[in-house]
């Protein structure tokens, strides 16, 4: 099958930058803690053209970060990835256009002084994918795809709705006509009904240009809704991938059960009893992960195997990717 | 059920006088809570559902404040009551616990130093009492190794841990009424769900009645009782749980359950509202959902629909079938 969007042994190590003195007290010697934070380790992983990755995790477990060395904005400390074929940096820059991404805050990510065509406009002309004297008409057309009036291109970012400004986001993206959209938790911060729009116009223009798409989210139903693969990371490493129908009714590693446990379902009559089943403990630091399994320490079925060892991400027979010894 | 309940509100108007109109956030807001009970407010932003739990802790700043109406705790009056008087009913018989414990908490004081003047702000207590007690409700709420922590300061716990201190600090005197404003938003789902259990059980074993204030229908329907649902400052469908997340009865409801994921099938498109919430300074005429509503005609653009209420209120011109 056709592997757009590839990522092969990817780590990611940040390494605290020590100050003069720390440098020289450990030429002389002392004890520098020179610790690094283990955000992504060892991650490998496949999209083929046309289909949507889901990626989830909670807050700290690398989700973001493999989003961003995936997209070609931050280099990888090991491993490689492949957009198209191709790697999506070169040195510290980004050397493509192939992949693009949304980001959760659309303020942070709109110029708040470009006015909005200008910023749809910006990289398209940059790239010479439309001429200047086409881009009102690219800009027109993207923001009708997108669903707002043509005429808002003359708009500033503050003058919209956090919905709105997620379209601009989405249409500022899709401009570049990339084969791969990373979406980084792009309804986070919207209101439901509104995250409902935008979860909406994300399937449709899906469907219409044919997108490959790694969704990023910590929202378990949304990354469901739209997802044909999801992989579930815990503390810098996939724990289970595999389809997002077979991994969502019966999950084999304890924290995609744990996780999905957790999930406040709606209750719906008074028979259907609220029992939660939260998972124990918390997060363990990145910056010193338990040994064996990582997740050992919170885990119900974990041995003294666990603890010594960790186990592998290996495939099971229904085509399912789990980390665990136990499942 | 008991002859008075243990807060009970009456026509609220909690109004904002900006330079650029009135904001009217809360109006014509009435419900009741019995003891224990267990009352999930919900809306998105802008439904008036966090300046109501500020109004009922007396903490809405200006330019707002309480244009009309009444709220009784143990049949006492709190709207008009003098400052000194609140103050004392505040931290003391009703808390408040909100979304963003690293703003609650002081973050250069100890968590015992803070949790110390809390008890001690509400009646005499040694020191060494008030640590004790501050201990003693931090294992309640699932701090291990408590006495120890106590010499922490806030930057040294977790998002959870710290939403834990700011829980235990609402519980050190007992309350009877306890308004928690989105406490899980900024927190990781296990740890929501750890936060959840132990609020349900709290309120069991204490007594204690809570208003939870939240935009997840979910976190309400497996915590509440009993279910306000807000839009543009009113309370447009109120009831039991089960039954009105089930079956509602207004279309705003309706549309809000429709709009989650988990309602459909994966990859199908979502039944979504159309339009945003209107502005609090424009509101239309009539029914404020009328521009976004399906069932909407021309009454409900000029007349603002009455509350219709059986064992349920809901306020429509054109209520969906009961089940």
């Amino acid at each position: 099958m056709n592997q757009i969007l590839v990522a092969e042994g990817v780590t990611k190590r940040f390494s605290p930058s020590l100050s003069l003195g720390d440098r020289i007290a450990g030429v002389l010697g002392a004890h520098v803690d020179k610790r690094a934070v283990h955000a992504v380790t060892d991650v490998s992983l496949s999209v083929t053209a046309g289909e949507t990755l889901g990626l989830v995790g909670e807050s700290g477990c690398g989700k973001s970060t493999l989003g961003r060395m995936l997209a070609g904005i931050m280099p990888p400390t090991e491993g490689r990835v492949l957009v198209s074929g191709t790697a999506p940096m070169r040195g510290r820059h980004k050397a493509t256009t192939r992949i693009q991404t949304v980001f959760q805050d659309p303020f942070a990510s709109l110029n708040p002084r470009m006015r909005i065509g200008d910023s749809i406009a910006e990289g398209p002309v940059t790239h010479g994918l439309t001429s200047r004297a086409d881009a009102p008409r690219m800009v027109a057309d993207w923001l009708a795809r997108v669903g707002l009036d043509p005429a808002f291109a003359a708009r500033f970012p503050h003058q919209f709705s956090g919905g709105q400004r997620q379209r601009v986001a989405i249409a500022r993206a899709l401009a570049m006509q990339p084969d791969v959209l990373v979406c980084d938790e792009p309804v986070a911060s919207l209101d439901v009904s509104i995250q409902a729009q935008i979860l909406n116009l994300f399937l449709d223009l899906r469907r219409d240009l044919g997108l490959t798409c790694l969704f990023i989210s910590h929202d378990l139903s949304v990354v469901r809704h739209v997802s044909d693969r999801v992989a579930i990371m815990y503390l810098g490493r996939i724990v289970e991938a595999g389809s997002a129908a077979k991994v969502y009714a019966s999950p084999r590693h304890p924290y995609t059960q744990g996780l999905l446990d957790s999930v406040p379902k709606l209750r719906l009559s008074i028979d259907d009893v609220a029992d939660f089943k939260p998972i124990a403990g918390e997060l363990p630091s990145p910056l010193s992960p338990p040994s064996g399994c990582a997740f050992h320490p919170r885990c119900p079925k974990a041995t003294a195997l666990c603890r010594a060892e960790r186990p592998a991400l290996t495939a099971r027979e229904d085509g399912t990717l789990v980390a665990c010894h136990h499942a | 059920m008991s002859a008075s309940p243990l807060l009970e509100v009456r026509d609220l108007r909690t109004h904002f006088f900006t330079r650029a109109g009135v904001v009217k956030a809360v109006e014509g807001v009435s419900f009741s809570l019995e003891k224990g009970e267990i009352l999930g407010l919900v809306g998105e932003s802008g439904s008036g559902k966090s300046v109501t739990g500020f109004s009922l802790i007396g903490l809405v700043d200006p330019p707002g404040r309480i244009a009309s109406g009444s709220i009784k705790f143990e049949g006492r009056e709190l709207v008009g009551l003098p400052p000194a008087e609140m103050r004392a009913l505040r931290g003391k018989r009703i808390a408040m616990v909100f979304q963003d414990p690293a703003a609650t908490l002081n973050p250069v004081l100890s968590i015992g130093q803070q949790m110390t003047l809390a008890v001690q702000a509400h009646g005499r207590a040694s020191d060494a009492a008030a640590r004790d007690l501050a201990a003693r409700t931090l294992t309640r709420v699932g701090i291990p190794d408590a006495a120890a922590r106590l010499d922490a300061y806030p930057h040294e716990f977790s998002g959870g841990m710290r939403q834990r201190v700011a829980i235990a600090t609402a519980l050190l005197h007992g309350p009877d009424l306890i308004i928690a404003d989105e406490p899980t938003t900024a927190l990781d789902v296990s740890i929501q769900a750890q936060i959840l259990a132990e609020m349900k059980s709290l309120a069991k074993e204490t007594g204690t009645a809570l208003v939870w204030i939240s935009h997840d229908l979910a976190t309400v329907s497996s915590l509440a009782d009993r279910v306000l649902v807000m839009y543009a400052g009113r309370i447009v469908e109120a009831g039991a749980v089960g039954e009105t997340l089930r079956a509602p009865r207004h279309p705003y409801t309706r549309g809000l359950l429709d709009s989650l994921p988990a309602m459909a099938r994966p990859g199908e498109k979502l039944n979504q509202i159309p339009g945003t919430t209107p502005s609090l300074l424009s509101l239309p005429p009539g029914c404020p959902f009328a521009p976004r509503c399906p069932r909407a005609d021309a009454v409900c653009a000029t007349d603002p629909p009455d509350v219709v209420t059986a064992s349920r209120l809901v306020r429509c011109h054109h209520p969906l079938e009961a089940a």
